[in-house]
């Protein structure tokens, strides 16, 4: 059995943070501290050294991105430290920033996903194992919009499907399924991927997440 | 005639005193009265004299009323001293009266006509005293008739006096009230004229009130409606996205239960829509929030308008160019605007690239929405233009179109940088 994973929670409503706290407790995750501002967060992120710090985007004193400036100055200050923010609602603007240079343990997720419990948990484990992970509302969003197709170009229409996925944090067995093709198809799909997006081979989990991170930018 | 008379006053009495010249040369020519001492020559020369002074006199009647009138005053008042009497030898330098003395007459009615009252009055009681005592010196108090032509005289002579003045004071009582009129209409169109003034200024004050009542509920409204938002992210949503949790967390758990729990999966039925609710609640809760305030807003129009152009399924270009941030209101607005024209852009205009450019102009912010679709874009009733127009028209924007039919289109949307 893995050791527990040790989370931190930065969430200025006491219902969802409480909630949130709970659940994961009872589904075997270590919360180790959990915050209501950016300030605290900090505080707890130092004194815990967590495994990943979950914050909410809109937190005290202004409401509007105190989460993700937090978020930005965990993962400069604490760079093993996973980073997963989730929001009301879908920024890509937001989203982009976050995963800007980053080189993995980042996951940006809409708050509704909570509501799939192991989902969300699997999110928080690709975290905190240096994974990316963004919500599939961004990767719709991005998807849909035509400069995606631009810089994404040179990948066939099934490939960028299996980018889509795989941006949102997906293992090869699960694009598998989703496709109803054989992993070792998709992992033909990863590999041509991989090189027409010009990702030197080194380990296979950090070219996954560059590959999403190229996805984002693009 | 007459207006040309009024015209030239100088000309006028120019030929006044050349008449009363005329009238009076065959006195000048008739030489000494009979009794005086001189001799005829200085006789004439006397008369001459006196003659052109009274002229004189007349035509300095409008400029100097008083002073030709006391000029021609004291000639007359000279002549009463040193008349010479029929019968009685006259004085050493004798000064007859003379045919001229009518400029007396036309000097009480210049009085009359552009001085006072009291002095008019005062030169008219002179010439009637004066008249008195010439009738009295000049009567010979030795003729059989002599009470009844002096009374002749003084009655021709008074008459005549009074009815110069009298002519003289109906003038000026004609011009005085001519006078009075031009100023009482000056008078009423200056209050005229000051009331209008009065009224534009509060017209303009009122238009200020409004404006800044205007300001004061665009900004309540952005106000309120961005509190709605926050009201409902940090109550309902919050609320209903930790019971959508726990709904999940029962769901997977009823799941992962034997069967014993749940024979014919019944519970987990249920449990499943209760959770399916919950989610697309969450979902409508957060659209609905959405178009009531766009959090996005809050850390400014630039990344907003960028988070929007992701969602479009073409490439959107944004470029702001601005200085200083307009009130929240305005950049609501400004917002909402480029949502609709980028949802127009991808429903009718078949354009496969746009582009929205914010920059300052003039205190106002400028929005560009360009497409390189079909064109033929236009304000009609009841049309998507035509909202947005009445939208920004509330803060004193204007909303222009250019789009050509084969396109490409630009729509351009100015707004002032507070409502």
């Amino acid at each position: 059995m893995p050791p527990r994973l040790r989370l931190v929670i930065a969430e200025d409503a006491a219902i969802m943070r409480d909630g949130l706290t709970q659940t994961l407790t009872r589904r075997g995750l270590d919360v180790v501290a959990a915050a209501g501002d950016a300030e605290s967060l900090h505080r707890a992120v130092t004194a815990h050294d967590p495994d990943v710090a979950i914050i909410d985007v809109r937190m005290p004193p202004t409401f509007t991105d105190e989460g993700l400036r937090a978020a930005l100055s965990v993962r400069r200050d604490h760079p093993g430290v996973g980073v997963l923010v989730f929001s009301q609602y879908i920024e890509t603007r937001s989203a982009a920033e976050l995963f800007a240079g980053a080189s993995g343990g980042v996951g940006y997720l809409l708050k509704d996903r909570v509501a799939y419990v192991s989902d969300f948990i699997d999110a928080i484990a690709q975290v905190a194992g240096g994974g990316t992970v963004l919500d599939p509302e961004v990767v719709r969003h991005l998807l849909s919009a035509g400069r995606r197709a631009d810089a994404l170009a040179v990948l066939s229409p099934r490939e960028r499907e299996v980018l889509s996925l795989l941006a949102e944090g997906r293992s090869n067995i699960a694009i598998a399924g989703a496709f109803t093709i054989s992993p070792r198809v998709v992992e033909k799909h990863v590999a041509s991927i991989f090189a027409k997006l010009g990702l030197a081979p080194s380990d296979n989990d950090n070219r996954r997440v560059l590959a999403a991170i190229k996805y984002l930018e693009s | 005639m007459s207006g040309w008379l009024r015209g030239h006053p100088w000309h006028a009495d120019g030929l006044l005193a050349a008449a009363l010249l005329a009238f009076s040369l065959p006195q000048v020519a008739a030489g000494a009265p009979p009794g005086a001492w001189i001799g005829a020559a200085v006789m004439q020369a006397n008369f001459a004299v006196v003659t052109v002074v009274l002229a004189g006199t007349v035509i300095a009647r409008r400029r100097y009323p008083v002073a030709a009138f006391a000029v021609a005053a004291l000639i007359g008042a000279a002549q009463i001293a040193f008349g010479v009497q029929p019968g009685v030898p006259g004085p050493f330098f004798p000064l007859q009266p003379t045919n001229a003395d009518v400029a007396i007459l036309v000097l009480l009615y210049t009085l009359a006509a552009y001085r006072p009252r009291p002095v008019s009055i005062a030169g008219l009681m002179l010439c009637l005293v004066g008249s008195a005592v010439a009738i009295g010196r000049w009567s010979p108090a030795h003729h059989a008739y002599a009470g009844g032509a002096v009374l002749v005289a003084a009655a021709g002579m008074g008459g005549v006096t009074v009815a110069a003045w009298v002519l003289g004071d109906s003038v000026a009582h004609r011009y005085r009230r001519a006078y009075y009129e031009v100023v009482e209409a000056r008078a009423a169109q200056m209050e005229a004229e000051r009331d209008a003034q009065a009224r534009i200024a509060a017209a303009a004050e009122r238009a200020r009130e409004l404006q800044e009542k205007r300001a004061r509920a665009v900004d309540h409204s952005a106000a309120r409606l961005r509190q709605i938002e926050r009201d409902l992210h940090d109550g309902a949503q919050v609320r209903l996205a930790a019971l959508a949790m726990v709904l999940g967390e029962v769901r997977e758990n009823l799941e992962h239960a034997d069967d014993g729990a749940d024979g014919d999966g019944h519970l987990r039925k249920l449990m499943g829509a209760a959770h399916r609710n919950a989610v697309e609640t969450l979902a409508e809760l957060r659209d609905l929030a959405r178009g009531i305030h766009p959090p996005a807003l809050d850390r400014g129009l630039a990344p907003a308008l960028g988070s929007l152009a992701d969602t479009v399924s073409i490439p959107v270009e944004v470029t702001v160019r601005a200085g200083e941030r307009p009130s929240a209101a305005i950049e609501t607005i400004a917002y909402f605007c480029a949502a609709e024209l980028l949802a127009n852009i991808t429903k009718h205009s078949g354009a496969t690239r746009a582009a929205i450019c914010i920059s300052d102009g003039d205190g106002r912010m400028l929005m560009r929405v360009t497409d390189n679709g079909g064109g033929g874009a236009r304000l009609a009733p009841g049309g998507g233009l035509e909202g947005l127009r009445e939208r920004v028209q509330t803060v004193d924007g204007h909303l222009g179109i250019d789009s050509p039919a084969g396109g490409p289109t630009a729509i351009t949307i100015s707004l002032p940088g507070h409502a």
